[in-house]
C-alpha cells in the first residue's frame, strides 16, 4: 500500500465491495439473472478503487510520490535475477517499477553483447532475441507481500491490465511474520509500509531473517523536516490541506487526519537508523528527499 | 435499444465472468513454493492441489489460496487435524 491506509481505503463511501454490488443491480436488474454478474460487477469495483487511490496520492504529493519509488528503485539498482520481496506493496506500484529497470538493464546488456560480436551470423542473432524474449528478466522474481486482500487485489488487477505477469507474484501476509524461508531474497523493500506496522523491530527482525547474506534492506518512509522554515509549510499543508483533499476527494477526513499524525509520530532519521541497526543491519544510512519529506533507509545482511 | 445495452453488458460479464472465474480456481505458482513456509513453524508447507491449500502437517494448519493469492495469516488458516469436522468438510467440499 502506498500511504499504507488500509483503514482508510475500506471506508471510502460508494466503493466498499457491499455498496457497489447493490447499485449496478438497480440500474440493470436483468443482470440479476445473468450468470457472472458478481464477478463482472466485482472487476468495476477493483477498477473504481485502483483509479480512486492513484488520484488520492497523486493529488496529496503532487506526483512526487511517483518521483520517490523511482528512486528508490534506481538506489536499489537491480541486475537481472535479482530476487526482490516487496512487503506493504500490495497495489504494485514497487513491483512493476523493479520489472521495467531489470528488463532495461536486460536489454542494454544484450546489445552490449551483440556490440561486441560485431560479426555475429544471423543464426546467433536469431538466438540472442529469443533468449532475451523467453527471459526478459533474467529470472529476477518479485514477490509482493501485503496484509491487506483490497490492496492485492488491486495490484493483480493493474498488473493484469499493464500486462505484468512474467516474475511477479502476490502472498497475503504479515510483516511481523513472514511466511518465507530464511535466506531468500537479495532485497527487502517497504516502501509508505512500516509506518504502519505494529511492531517495527519484529518486522525488521524478519527482514533481516529472509534475506540472504549480503542481501539489501531499503525502506521509504515519510520522515522529519529539519528545516525550520519548511517544515512549519510542510505542517500547514499536512494540517490544513490533506484532510481536506481526503473529504474532498475520498469523503474521509478523520483517516487523512491519522494519516498526518501517524507520519508525526513515527520515528526521525536517526532513530529509525538506530532500528535497523539493532535488527543486525550493517553499513546502514539513510537518504533524505525533499528535506526529509520523505527517507530512503538502506541496511545490508552481512 | 435498451436491449441491445443489455446483451452487451450480459456478454461483458460473462466474458468477465469467464476470465475470474479460472482465476477463482487459480492453483499456486509454482515458483513461490521455493519461498513459502508456515509463517508459524517456519518449516516447509505442503501445496494440496485437491483443496488448493498448503499445508503444514506438524501443527496441522492449511492456509488457502484464494484468486491464486496464499492467504498465510495465521487466523485464516483452517486447523485439519480435529478428525470428524476435517471429514464433514472434505466431503462437502468434493
Amino acid at each position: 500500500m502506498v500511504f499504507g491506509l488500509g483503514r482508510w481505503f475500506e471506508t471510502i463511501p460508494g466503493i466498499s465491495v457491499n455498496s457497489v454490488s447493490v447499485t449496478p443491480t438497480r440500474l440493470f436488474p436483468q443482470l440479476r439473472k445473468g450468470y457472472g454478474k458478481k464477478l463482472f460487477l466485482r472487476r468495476d469495483v477493483f477498477e473504481s478503487v485502483a483509479k480512486k487511490y492513484d488520484v488520492m496520492n497523486d493529488s496529496m504529493t503532487l506526483g512526487i510520490h511517483r518521483v520517490w519509488k523511482d528512486i528508490l528503485v534506481h538506489k536499489m539498482n537491480p541486475s537481472p535475477g535479482t530476487l526482490l520481496l516487496d512487503v506493504a506493496g500490495g497495489t504494485g506500484d514497487i513491483a512493476f517499477r523493479f520489472i521495467n529497470y531489470v528488463r532495461s538493464v536486460r536489454e542494454r546488456q544484450l546489445q552490449r553483447k551483440l556490440r561486441h560480436h560485431q560479426n555475429l551470423s544471423w543464426q546467433e542473432i536469431a538466438e540472442s532475441y529469443q533468449e532475451d524474449k523467453s527471459n526478459s528478466l533474467g529470472d529476477s522474481q518479485v514477490v509482493v507481500c501485503d496484509i491487506n486482500k483490497e490492496m492485492l487485489k488491486v495490484g493483480k488487477q493493474k498488473a493484469q491490465h499493464l500486462g505484468y505477469t512474467e516474475g511477479l507474484s502476490w502472498v497475503l501476509g504479515n510483516a511481523e511474520e513472514l511466511p518465507f524461508d530464511d535466506d531468500k531474497f537479495d532485497v527487502y523493500t517497504i516502501a509508505f509500509g512500516i509506518r504502519n506496522v505494529t511492531r517495527i523491530d519484529l518486522a525488521l527482525q524478519e527482514a533481516y531473517r529472509v534475506l540472504k547474506p549480503g542481501g539489501r534492506f531499503l525502506c521509504l518512509e515519510f520522515s522529519h523536516v529539519s528545516n525550520p522554515l519548511l517544515s512549519s509549510l510542510y505542517d500547514l499543508y499536512s494540517f490544513q490541506v490533506i484532510p481536506v483533499l481526503g473529504e474532498v476527494i475520498a469523503g474521509d477526513w478523520k483517516s487523512y487526519q491519522y494519516l498526518v499524525e501517524s507520519i508525526r509520530h513515527f520515528p526521525p532519521q536517526e532513530e529509525l537508523k538506530a532500528m535497523i541497526e539493532d535488527a543486525g543491519f550493517f553499513k546502514v544510512d539513510y537518504q533524505n528527499l525533499n528535506s526529509g519529506i520523505v527517507a530512503i533507509h538502506s541496511g545490508f545482511k552481512l | 435499444m435498451l436491449r441491445g445495452g443489455t446483451a452487451a453488458l450480459l456478454r461483458a460479464a460473462s466474458g468477465g465472468g469467464h476470465g475470474q472465474g479460472t482465476s477463482l480456481a487459480q492453483p499456486l505458482e509454482p515458483s513461490l513454493l521455493r519461498f513459502l513456509v508456515c509463517p508459524l513453524s517456519k518449516r516447509p508447507l505442503r501445496y494440496e492441489e485437491a483443496t488448493n491449500e498448503l499445508i503444514n502437517e506438524e501443527l496441522g494448519i492449511a492456509y488457502p489460496i484464494i484468486d491464486g493469492i496464499p492467504n498465510m495469516i495465521p487466523e485464516a488458516a483452517r486447523t485439519t487435524q480435529k478428525k470428524p469436522p476435517a471429514e464433514g468438510s472434505k466431503e462437502s467440499e468434493q
